[in-house]
């Protein structure tokens, strides 16, 4: 996150996130700052295996990977569902895009 | 990309090209199946059986849920037309892990005949990573 401070808008697509996060809702994030540890981050994936790209992704930063302090270890809230640091390894500063400031907007049901 | 003036999506997504497949998933519920029957057979206590009958049904639903995941999404088309007992080997498989196999009985042999299914499909699976 080595850009300018700046506000985004996001929404969550998918329930790896639950049961913080529900499909739909729409986050404020902030650009530019420091990784946060223990806070939810939109962050760059790996391409998958066969070299697809993956979408962007928001998964909570849960600390340094502890195999590499460079880089950061991510997680699901869903322990059933999402790909992690689990399946892709820790993630280089420039992946962890913009951290997570709350919730602005949740639909009905 | 990320912009205050727009809404751009992010994914919290599982069933997006993660491409992390592996029969060990299917084959390692089978195997806990396989060990609730040889359990069971040396139990008499009630609570020990009713608590393997439940566990056993949870595990068989998993064997036949990471098969499925297998047939769906991560064989194609030309796996199936390169191997054509694969269909009847899922079917056949999925089966085994239901009321008329593993989730309906304690039958070690039934448990052994699901794992051997698995492995096929295992066989297959590794055959096509490596194509």
């Amino acid at each position: 996150m080595t850009t300018r401070r700046a506000l985004a808008l996001v929404r969550v697509r998918g329930r790896s996130m639950l049961p913080t996060y529900r499909d739909g809702d729409v986050l404020l994030v902030l650009r530019g700052g420091r990784p946060r540890p223990g806070r939810a981050h939109v962050v760059d994936l790996p391409p998958d295996p066969a070299g697809r790209p993956r979408p962007l992704a928001v998964k909570r930063v849960t600390g340094r990977d502890p195999g590499d302090p460079a880089r950061w270890w991510v997680d699901a809230d869903n322990p059933a569902e999402g790909v992690t640091s689990f399946d892709v390894g820790g993630l280089p500063d420039e992946a962890i895009r913009a951290v997570v400031l709350g919730l602005v907007w949740r639909g009905l049901g | 990309m990320l912009s205050p003036f727009r809404i751009t999506e992010v994914s919290a997504h599982c069933d997006l090209p993660c491409g992390v497949y592996d029969p060990a998933q299917a084959r390692i519920e089978a195997e806990s199946v396989k060990m609730i029957c040889q359990k069971v057979a040396d139990n008499d206590d009630a609570d020990f059986r009713v608590r393997a009958t439940i566990i056993k049904e949870q595990r068989s639903e998993l064997v036949k849920h990471h098969l499925w995941v297998l047939w769906t999404d991560y064989f194609k088309p030309p796996h199936f037309e390169k191997y054509p007992n694969l269909h009847t080997l899922f079917n056949e498989a999925t089966k085994l892990a239901g009321a008329s196999g593993t989730k309906g009985e304690f039958d070690e042999a039934k448990a052994d005949e699901l794992l051997a299914k698995i492995e096929e499909i295992s066989t297959i699976f590794w055959e096509t990573k490596k194509a």
